[in-house]
């Protein structure tokens, strides 16, 4: 990545001349410490949250994982309804915010004219910029009463044969409050990677394909998205990624309920979701280190997705560079 | 090299900017720093159920004595926690400890100093106030077996009026919360199968509804959605101008959550147990409980007995049960009865710097 | 290539019609989403300044909270201790993460080996990836039970989600310093310090004060660390930051969950003033970096 380490990197950064030179000795080992303080704080996170899961985890054991109870009163606990929320948010999100932002990264770069696409897209990076509490906000006092008078009788009545479209709820908490909320926060995150990614994407096979009498959309359909593909891929992961961790617009707004419901229209609970609002009360040892036994589970899901998507960009980036 | 020098000069000045701003605020804080919580302060958190007269008590108590208490409501949960992690002075719980959370706490006492009543508050347009109802509908509500308003057993007992044809919307709290154990002990009390399929707790498996944080939380959803139902303390009813039920007592009377109500029920239990618990949850029956309200409690303060704040806390806590009692009744907290007061005087007592 | 499989397809005019139909849904699709993006950001930020406007006020922003109990005369109620609180959090959290965030690039672009390079990038990486609750956890099991909150621990929290932002965004401008500046420097007999803190950083102040600041406007906005550290909080203005302060972010958190009408007015407010101050900050970061790459790339 850096032109500047083929010339001079590591030790042999001040042992070029022979001569020793003490401010470089300073120099390096200043700015290791400070390099070496990602790695240390990665240790300890990993380190503290698994010894405070720990007493949960001896508890429970992965049945953990695949019991549905938060209850106090038993000392039972269990993350089943907390993952099946996490998932079902996150990939509803992911599902309704895939093609709106791949149309919206197509129109920036292929459709608008160039006094539109300076306007539209510094506007889809600010959405970006909005506070997820602000979000959540907005979806307690705005969104939700508006799911409840009219979204939600609309979809039942439209749609109602499908299960997911149940009865139109009293209160506008539920799962598909999170699922637009989470939309609305991924949608200027995969926009805007998928709007480099189709930037880069060669002039000389976009020209091409118009030349021999393509429309512009057989034109994206058949150079831009198989080019683009493991970037959009990257994309859709890293948004996946934001989605899961997102803690706090999601508790304000999903309900904080431990079952499981096949309605979208009923109230759920992801897994950041109830760490943040169950904390506060959390009396018991168990409980709080049940809690943590939650964030383990969820470090672990963004860890995965992260490294997927890490994995995904540097292939693409390896193979691009050729 | 001239440009060397100005782009030199250009970066330390911006370096030197950023670095100036910083330690202007870390020298603002510093200074600052040195004294410790200001010598008038108070910091104080937990259940939402005295919420409304603590707040009273704030303006009052600082009015009269200089004292800027600061009471973060939280829930009984979040109060019992802050306590023990020493994040507060004082915390505050409907729900009395448990001998685990005692020794969580290891040095903490607890004592009443509020008394009064959970109202079970409803949203059904065109009803009047004060529609009868009983623990054991209420626990078949809350369990899922009654869906509608116009149920039979509920329309039975209420001639007067027409049930109309609505779903019910429990509405529950969905934090930790001293309110939620004072309800789910009268439940349990009510309903056998309540009892063994849910239990009492400041937090319980609820079968059914919707949560909401707070009791103001609760309030806020009640009014906003047609048909709902949920418990808090009866100044939040007041506040919101919710319809509230009155609820079948022992006695078989309908009793209101008033100052009558309330009085009558704390006639119940007048023994403390030995860390100051008093129970008065759907007293029995008999002359005495006539006019009782089924769903009372005490609300208790949570004290270290070594704290440093002690020459602030105890005058504060007396002052409480006794001043500050006198702001009750405009807000439905009962005065607490005498023995009361001479018991939080006796344990204030153990309660040292 | 897949566009050769196509052109066969492709070279079949006698279904224009049909195709020329179907580019044109799909154009308006894509309008349309877009039209869609910006009409939600236009509800939502619409909705924080109608409704926030009616809260701004010179009270708003310099008076303390008050709870109004019905007795006695409504006192003005404002974010004061919210708004001081959290530009202490803010600022620890730049005091601890620029430094750190700067000497860490410094070492993974000019003097690390390039497996070392690449195994603290993913460090970096990895760190960047995790939730601001896990992040929260993680402090408030390390250094809050037992010892209380403050903003201090605030501050560190959020350093910890800064640092990656900062170190990865310090990075990039440090890439883009051309490499004949070191050379020339090096060339000169200047010791590797010496290049790189009077040669190669100053012509990376610039992006590096924009990274700083798109970091601190990212994470003035955080909840999650701030919920574990800096909860309970006094009404008054602090600014002891051994103390938990009140925050905007937590202000809004605490009173969007109330039933409380006025509250809302007041969240809705602290929500415009929070978005203002990330707005304002964002676009003179943005203006910033436009200018001083133009400038770095300019000169060579």
């Amino acid at each position: 990545m850096s032109v500047a380490q083929e010339q001079v990197s590591g030790p042999a950064a001040f042992k070029r001349r022979g001569r020793f030179r003490p401010g470089d000795a300073v120099l390096y080992v200043v700015t290791l410490l400070a390099a070496v303080t990602s790695v240390v704080l990665l240790t300890l996170i990993t380190r503290e949250v698994l010894a405070d899961a720990w007493p949960a985890m001896d508890k429970f054991g992965l049945k953990f994982l695949t019991t549905q109870a938060w209850d106090q009163n038993k000392e039972l606990f269990g993350a089943r309804s907390f993952i099946f929320g996490t998932v079902v948010t996150s990939f509803g999100a992911l599902i309704l915010a895939t093609p709106i932002s791949i149309a919206i990264a197509l129109f920036l770069t292929e459709l608008a004219p160039r006094w539109i696409r300076s306007v539209v897209g510094p506007l889809v990076e600010l959405l970006a910029a909005v506070p997820t509490v602000v979000l959540g906000l907005w979806g307690i006092l705005i969104l939700g009463p508006f799911i409840v008078s009219t979204l939600a009788p609309a979809l039942h009545g439209a749609l109602g044969f499908l299960p997911i479209f149940g009865p139109p709820p009293p209160v506008g908490s539920s799962m598909f409050a999170a699922i637009l909320i989470l939309t609305i926060m991924m949608v200027p995150i995969i926009s805007s990677l998928c709007r480099e990614l189709f930037l880069g994407v060669p002039s000389e096979l976009k020209d091409g394909a118009l030349a021999l009498g393509a429309t512009r959309w057989e034109m994206v359909r058949g150079v831009v998205f198989p080019y683009a593909r493991a970037g959009i891929a990257a994309a859709m992961i890293l948004g996946l990624g934001r989605a899961i961790g997102e803690a706090i617009a999601v508790t304000q707004v999903i309900g904080a309920s431990v079952a499981i419901n096949t309605s979208l229209f009923e109230p759920g609970d992801t897994l950041a979701s109830r760490i943040a609002g169950q904390y506060q009360g959390a009396d018991t040892a168990l409980q709080v280190s049940s809690l943590v036994y939650l964030a383990v589970i969820l470090l672990v899901f963004s860890l995965v997705t992260n490294i997927i998507a890490q994995i995904v960009v540097r292939r693409v980036a390896g193979r691009h560079r050729v | 090299m001239r440009a060397f020098a100005t782009r030199r000069k250009r970066f330390f000045g911006g370096i030197s900017v950023l670095l100036v701003a910083a330690s202007a605020v870390a020298a603002l804080s510093v200074s600052v720093a040195q004294a410790r919580s200001s010598a008038g302060e108070l910091k104080g958190a937990g259940a939402t159920f005295p919420a409304p007269l603590i707040a009273v008590w704030q303006q009052r108590y600082e009015a009269a004595k200089d004292v800027k208490i600061t009471y973060n409501p939280i829930g009984s949960g979040g109060g019992i926690t802050a306590i023990t992690n020493k994040t507060v002075d004082f915390g505050a719980s409907d729900a009395p400890l448990t001998p685990d959370q005692f020794n969580a706490c290891n040095g903490c006492v607890q004592l009443p100093w509020v008394l009064s009543a959970t109202s079970i508050m409803y949203n059904i347009p065109g009803a009047p106030n004060n529609l009868r109802i009983t623990g054991a509908i209420l626990a078949d509500i809350y369990l899922g077996k009654i869906k509608n308003w116009n149920d039979p057993r509920i329309q039975r007992i209420n001639r007067g009026f027409t049930m109309p044809d609505r779903a019910i919307t429990p509405v529950y709290r969905s934090d930790s919360s001293g309110t939620t154990y004072n309800y789910t002990s009268y439940l349990n009390t009510a309903s056998r199968e309540w009892k063994s399929r849910v239990g009492k707790g400041t937090t319980v498996n609820w079968p059914a509804g919707v949560g909401a944080r707070g009791s103001s939380g609760v309030s806020g959803v009640i009014s906003r959605t047609e048909g709902a139902l949920g418990y808090a303390d009866v100044a939040y009813a007041l506040k919101n101008k919710l319809k509230f039920f009155s609820v079948q007592n022992r006695a078989g009377n309908f009793a209101r959550p008033g100052l009558v109500g309330i009085r009558a029920a704390a006639q119940a239990d007048r023994k403390f147990s030995p860390t100051n618990e008093l129970s008065i949850v759907n007293p029995p029956p008999g002359k005495r409980f006539r006019k009782a309200y089924p769903i009372c409690t005490y609300s208790y303060v949570l004290l270290r007995i070594q704290s440093q704040q002690a020459a602030l806390l105890k005058p504060f806590v007396t002052w409480a049960l006794t001043s500050g009692q006198a702001f009750g009744p405009a807000l439905v907290f009962q005065p607490v009865p005498k023995y009361v007061v001479e018991r939080g005087k006796t344990t204030l007592r153990r309660v040292h710097p | 290539m897949s566009a050769d499989s196509n052109t066969s397809q492709i070279f079949r005019t006698e279904r224009i019609g049909r195709r020329k139909l179907v580019n044109h849904l799909v154009e308006a699709a894509a309008t349309v989403s877009a039209l869609l993006a910006v009409a939600v950001l236009v509800i939502v930020i619409g909705s924080v300044a109608k409704r926030g406007a009616g809260a701004i006020s010179w009270d708003f922003l310099t008076k303390t909270p008050v709870i109004d109990t019905g007795f006695g005369e409504p006192q003005p109620s404002g974010i004061a201790n919210a708004i001081i609180g959290t530009a202490i959090i803010v600022g620890i959290a730049v005091l601890l993460a620029l430094p750190v965030g700067v000497l860490t690039a410094i070492y993974l672009n000019e003097l690390a080996p390039k497996r070392v390079s690449a195994v603290l990038s993913l460090a970096l990486d990895v760190l960047n990836g995790i939730p601001a609750i896990v992040i929260g956890i993680f402090v408030f099991v390390f250094l809050v039970v037992g010892h209380g909150q403050s903003g201090l621990k605030a501050g560190f929290a959020l350093s910890i989600l800064m640092l990656p932002m900062v170190a990865r965004a310090t990075q990039e401008v440090l890439a883009l310093v051309p490499n004949s500046l070191r050379e020339a420097s090096l060339a000169l007999g200047a010791a590797k310090w010496r290049t790189t803190l009077s040669v190669v950083l100053p012509q990376a102040v610039g992006g590096i004060v924009t990274g700083a600041t798109l970091a601190t406007a990212r994470v003035a906005g955080e909840t999650a660390p701030l919920l574990f550290t800096s909860s309970l909080v006094s009404d008054e203005i602090n600014t002891n930051p051994n103390e938990a302060l009140e925050s905007i972010p937590m202000f809004i958190f605490k009173s969007a969950e109330q039933a409380d009408p006025a509250l809302h007015e007041q969240a809705w407010g602290a929500a415009l003033v929070l978005i203002a101050f990330i707005l304002i900050t964002s676009l003179l970061a943005r203006a910033f970096a436009a200018r001083s790459r133009r400038r770095i790339l300019g000169e060579r």
